[in-house]
């Protein structure tokens, strides 16, 4: 039902879906001169669009948790027999599925482009998308939690979501500019995903993959904790 | 009659306000309970702790014999059907697709779901409209579907909180018809609300609560027998000529009288006819009267009394 109502959200969808290939379309064209030719630009921002959507896939969680319209039926369920733990974890889902099902359809419209997605290995690329679009929606949900408020959970994570994605160089690389900015830009996350990422993709090196799929499930397991704790009845009477 | 609900000495505060005090009562199979109350009277924090969302200071809750404690509230919940007080409903969705998902909280599948949800739209009269979405319903039928959504699972006791808020006259009667219909099904229901209309039409039994304090219990006609003694005269003045209320405890019979600009309100024992003394009272202090009105003991005058203010004020 929650992923029913995703679906018919249309600013959801142009979101995760136009929203990532307009950017990386725009993005790579403007900078397609600062690359070794145009189309390294295109892969460039292919692979930190898509992390970057991930990373955003925050905002669709905590639009299916509180967003105004729903926020009441969803809190609704508090008065049934269900206990909390289903009304969250049943959001985090709902949002992981959608992000998840929209995000491979951008990823396959970009493999039918001609964008370089790690060839036979596209499938580590899949596999590593799951586990981090599942923390992306938990982080959402926590915050929602925590906040107890759609609008202001969903404007501070578009500002955290932004600064770790400037940071881990979804918009352009932080590398070239010095030494201290690199060594800043490693505290992003997002720059552990696009390392990997690429190493998967152009060098065939497998050994990101692991720390990834552990490392986010250790994120997300983290998170419905803090929505088990910080997630109550009474704070939305 | 057999208890099916009770809750003995409830009291909760919110940062030093003490907002129930120490109140107890119990409902019976069947019956229909009224919590009257004025806003911020305690009747939504009573729904909340029974409901679980809301832990008490101190006091029990006994269901059907059992203690409600935290290991028994998920048994205890599946008894219960829940109309809150705000509509919680999927607007994107059918009306349909909104009771099935509420219903289906409860545990039940399948065709009994079908069945369930069935029964439950045709109860409230949206069988014909199950496939349009919500957000194309009038606010009379968004309640009703909100009820439906409660009663589809076949609950024991239904708690119903202020469930005619904000609807027309037309929809309201209909939802008041269908408790009735619920109570003659055999279904329990705790109705809370700040209209007397509706607890003069529905209620088995009434409870009136006033700043966290049951100040009243009993049925209709035994709350009314307390002022039987008593009648009340409601006086409308041409403006411009207010009298001071205190000549009027010169007459015989006179308890009680309240002045709000051109109006009077004066209580009077029954049996003493002093009508004729205080329209003559009127008179002589130069005064025209637009309009009197006698009334008999209602559950307004009951609330009055009991706390020196209208329901509704």
């Amino acid at each position: 039902m929650d992923l029913s109502n995703n679906f018919k959200n249309p600013v959801l969808i142009n979101f995760n879906l136009v929203f990532a290939i307009v950017m990386i379309l725009i993005m790579g064209f403007l900078t397609s001169g600062n690359y070794a030719n145009a189309m390294d630009a295109y892969n460039y921002y292919a692979v930190s669009f898509l992390i970057f959507g991930m990373m955003q896939g925050a905002m669709t969680a905590t639009n299916c948790f509180m967003e105004r319209d729903i926020k009441k039926p969803n809190l609704r369920i508090l008065s049934s027999p269900c206990g909390k733990f289903p009304i969250y974890f049943s959001k985090m889902l709902a949002s992981f599925l959608f992000d998840y099902i929209l995000h491979l359809l951008v990823a396959v419209i970009l493999l039918i482009a001609g964008i370089n997605l790690g060839g036979q290995n596209v499938g580590w690329i899949f596999l590593m998308m799951i586990p981090v679009e599942f923390s992306s929606a938990a982080l959402g949900v926590l915050f929602c939690c925590i906040f107890h408020c759609e609008e202001t959970a969903s404007t501070i994570l578009s500002l955290f979501v932004s600064v770790i994605a400037f940071l881990g160089g979804a918009f352009f690389s932080l590398d070239g500019l010095g030494s201290t900015l690199a060594a800043i830009s490693r505290i992003s996350p997002v720059k552990m995903l696009i390392d990997v990422f690429f190493a998967v993709i152009y060098d065939n090196n497998l050994s990101g993959v692991l720390p990834v799929l552990f490392i986010s499930t250790a994120f997300s397991a983290l998170c419905i904790f803090g929505c088990q704790k910080t997630f109550r009845a009474e704070d939305y009477l | 009659m057999e208890k099916l609900l009770e809750i003995n000495s409830l009291s909760k505060s919110f940062k030093g306000n003490l907002v129930l005090d120490n109140i107890s009562f119990s409902i019976e199979k069947g019956e229909v309970l009224c919590l009257l109350g004025p806003n911020g009277a305690g009747k939504s924090t009573t729904i909340n702790i029974l409901l679980g969302l809301l832990g008490r200071d101190s006091g029990t809750i006994t269901y059907d014999g059992k203690v409600v404690s935290r290991s028994h509230l998920r048994a205890y919940k599946q008894k219960l059907g829940v109309v809150p007080q705000d509509l919680a409903l999927y607007e994107e969705l059918s009306a349909q697709q909104n009771a099935r998902f509420f219903t289906s909280l409860y545990g039940l599948r399948g065709s009994s779901l079908d069945e369930a949800v069935e029964e439950a739209l045709k109860f409230a009269g949206l069988i014909d409209r199950r496939k349009d979405k919500v957000k194309t319903f009038s606010g009379g039928m968004k309640r009703r579907l909100n009820i439906a959504c409660a009663i589809a699972h076949h609950p024991e006791l239904v708690i119903m909180d202020e469930p005619t808020v904000g609807i027309d006259p037309q929809s309201r009667n209909h939802i008041l018809d269908s408790i009735i219909k619920l109570q003659a099904d055999g279904i329990t229901i705790l109705y809370t609300t700040h209209y007397m209309e509706e607890v003069e039409a529905i209620s088995s039994r009434i409870i009136i609560i006033d700043h966290g304090k049951i100040i009243a219990e009993g049925t209709k006609e035994k709350l009314k027998e307390n002022i039987q003694s008593e009648k009340c005269y409601h006086i409308e003045l041409e403006e411009g000529t207010p009298i001071p209320t205190e000549e009027f405890y010169d007459v015989e019979g006179v308890k009680e009288a309240k002045s709000d600009g051109n109006k009077i309100d004066i209580v009077s024992l029954r049996g003493v006819e002093n009508l004729d003394r205080i329209i003559s009272l009127i008179s002589d202090a130069g005064a025209h009267i637009r309009n009197i009105a006698g009334e008999e003991a209602s559950l307004e005058t009951v609330f009055l009394k009991l706390t020196g203010r209208k329901l509704r004020d």
